[in-house]
């Protein structure tokens, strides 16, 4: 091995090892509270969730989908709510079954967080 | 998907470099003033030593300003990889950006300064401009932090994240500013007679930066976990443990040091000063370094106390470091890929336990290379046994095995070909390398221990070790919504540690094979190796939860 290869080589691992480390979303801003918890979402009704994260959120470089069965995306234009790190989301009427809301977060500690809710749309209970 | 991976990484990668850039900048200005006392016409070191340490900050300034730059920059393309587009103005309208572009701005002014002050090392008033471009350089670290995104008790925290990056960065600059001077020493008489009073000065220095640590690290630690299931059974909460105990070894070190320099002070020539502490100083530099690259990981972690719900039971990790008994039979791939649709699915996500049992396989299986490595390199320390030098040849057999078992889908063993699979998919490019490189570690190490004329090689091990500790340590992003990601983190976050150790222990054993040295080099040594076999037994008995 070449001296330069040898200088390059720690460079290398490193990348390599970082590159095959679990590399998950980043995650800082997280949902400390959701309206999903205590008002189950009824099939056919338009409806509000409400998103509680633990720091501020800067929606406008934010993004939310609405996930449905065989992984379709629905793009939801969210809005802050009153309280610092609430964010509402408007859901359309939807259909009984299982259901996510994805969402990619920039937080205003400069995070940006990838993360997942699901949910079940039942008559009943929409916990899982 | 490729880029954004890479960028996340970086992302991070960055913010650890960005705390050792500003150590050094912030701990060589407080160096300067402490231990060379530049503002003394009648006290302060030589024009050499002077000139040497503000090249250090330099280079500091230059490496702030080109992290900070990046950083931005790769911010704006992580979000442009996210969102799809990138909205500059609400970007630039960001704290994040403001602040972080105000850090490039001062660190840039440094730069320029520095450059006027090689032709004038000890002009008082670059010094007092040098002073006043690094108190805001201090104070706008307060946007960057983790506090500013809160809603509660925002300020304080603010304010003490502030003093703790401070006080941490007054330890680290000075470290590397001390084994600058032993350096300038090998060709400078005034550096080699300033080195043991520059230990003692540093003594005091370094004690109340380690007290500063304490006293605002304590209650951030507090207000950021608040619980024994949050500092154990988080991603937030392991990080703090696991810099606890770096910290712990640091002030080993620090303490030898400090005891050495007392020994000078009472009248004790040579000895340790000269002939051990800049070994020890540069095992410190290690840990140290380690500890940066956490403290920038924890930025990026949320507070085990926002997620009191997510937190693992202790017992659920203790579960996890519990030897079982090594799964020594894999499913087929067929079987591993059967299960992959539903386990990757956001929609009626099915977990998998063909990909729990296959992980699990290869966990165990690379356990046993490095149980094995590490039991032979222990013969070799303990009974001296010269076969037994030729451990590292585990490497080679650990990257065939990695070679065959990465990626179930791809050549050998998978339907889509070399070339094909390599080019065609990142992280399959990314596992070659990683393969490859693993054999390319074992050849070297086998050379490094077998060969007296391939020295400079014996050094490689533990730069890559460490490397790949600090990389298994900024990796801890768990996915905070399942619980089992953070159990599977905590065994890597484990190894990122024992890792650091593996490679300050194998440093020193190298620095210090001397004969006044012998014994501490063989216990460093032995250490190093003990390191390693423990990793080896967790991932020996490592057991994935279903996902």
């Amino acid at each position: 091995m070449t001296p330069r290869l040898r200088a390059i080589a720690p460079l290398l691992l490193s990348s390599a090892l970082a590159l095959v480390a679990p590399g998950q979303a980043q995650a800082h801003a997280v949902v400390t509270e959701s309206s999903l918890q205590t008002q189950p979402v009824k099939p056919g009704h338009a409806t509000t969730v409400q998103l509680q994260f633990n720091a501020g959120v800067e929606l406008s470089l934010s993004r939310i989908f609405l996930v449905s069965k065989g992984d379709v995306y629905q793009p939801i234009t969210a809005r802050t709510g009153k309280k610092p790190g609430e964010i509402l989301v408007p859901l359309p009427a939807l259909s009984e079954g299982e259901y996510a809301i994805k969402y990619k977060i920039f937080a205003a500690d400069g995070h940006l967080t990838e993360s997942v809710i699901r949910f079940f749309v039942k008559e009943e209970s929409n916990k899982r | 998907m490729y880029m954004q991976g890479l960028a996340n990484f970086l992302d991070d990668f960055l913010g650890g470099l960005m705390l050792i850039s500003y150590a050094l900048v912030i701990g060589s200005l407080l160096w300067s003033i402490w231990i060379l006392r530049v503002w003394s016409p009648s006290e302060r070191a030589s024009t050499t030593i002077i000139a040497r340490g503000i090249a250090l900050l330099r280079f500091g300034a230059i490496a702030l300003a080109a992290t900070q730059g990046t950083k931005l920059l790769i911010k704006a393309l992580v979000l442009s990889a996210t969102l799809g587009e990138l909205p500059m103005a609400a970007y630039a309208s960001t704290v994040q950006f403001q602040a972080g572009l105000v850090r490039l701005v001062l660190a840039v002014g440094i730069v320029w300064l520095t450059g006027r002050m090689r032709a004038a090392p000890v002009h008082r008033p670059y010094w007092n401009t040098l002073l006043a471009l690094s108190i805001p350089l201090v104070i706008s670290g307060a946007w960057l932090v983790h506090a500013v995104g809160r809603f509660e008790l925002r300020s304080p925290l603010m304010a003490m994240t502030v003093v703790h990056q401070l006080a941490g960065a007054v330890w680290v600059g000075g470290i590397a500013q001390l084994l600058s001077l032993w350096r300038l020493g090998a060709v400078d008489r005034e550096a080699r007679a300033l080195w043991p009073t520059a230990i003692s000065r540093f003594g005091w220095l370094g004690g109340l930066s380690v007290l500063l640590l304490l006293v605002t690290g304590l209650p951030l630690a507090w207000t950021y976990i608040g619980s024994w299931d949050g500092l154990f059974g988080t991603g937030y909460g392991s990080l703090v443990v696991t810099k606890s105990v770096l910290l712990l070894i640091a002030l080993y070190f620090a303490y030898r040091n400090h005891s050495a320099g007392r020994s000078w002070r009472q009248g004790a020539t040579g000895g340790a000063i000269v002939s051990k502490v800049p070994y020890y100083i540069e095992a410190e530099t290690f840990i140290l370094v380690g500890i940066l690259f956490i403290a920038a990981t924890l930025s990026s972690q949320p507070p085990s106390v926002d997620i009191p719900d997510l937190a693992v039971p202790v017992a659920d990790v203790i579960e996890m470091f519990t030897p079982h008994e090594p799964r020594l039979t894999s499913p087929s791939h067929e079987e591993l890929l059967a299960g992959e649709a539903g386990r990757v699915a956001v929609v009626g996500k099915v977990p998998s336990p063909a990909a729990t049992l296959w992980s699990d396989y290869n966990h165990n299986i690379s356990g046993i290379f490095l149980t094995g490595m590490g039991l032979v390199a222990m013969l070799y320390y303990l009974f001296g046994f010269g076969w037994a030098r030729y451990w590292p040849l585990g490497f080679i057999g650990l990257s065939i095995f990695l070679f065959f078992r990465s990626d179930a889908e791809t050549w050998p063993l998978g339907p889509i070909g070399f070339w094909e699979s390599t080019f065609g998919n990142g992280e399959v490019f990314q596992h070659r390398i990683a393969t490859l490189l693993a054999f390319c570690l074992g050849v070297m190490e086998l050379r490094a221990r077998t060969n007296p004329d391939a020295r400079k090689l014996t050094f490689m091990f533990p730069v890559l070790c460490a490397f790949g500790g600090v990389l298994l340590l900024t990796h801890a992003h768990a996915e905070f919504e399942l619980r089992s990601e953070y159990l599977i983190q905590s065994t890597h976050t484990a190894m990122g540690l024992l890792a650091v150790i593996m490679a300050s222990g194998r440093w020193l054993e190298l620095r210090l094979a001397t004969p006044e040295g012998y014994t501490e080099s063989r216990v460093a040594g032995f250490v190093a190796i003990l390191a390693m076999f423990v990793i080896g037994n967790f991932l020996l008995f490592y057991r994935e939860p279903l996902y």
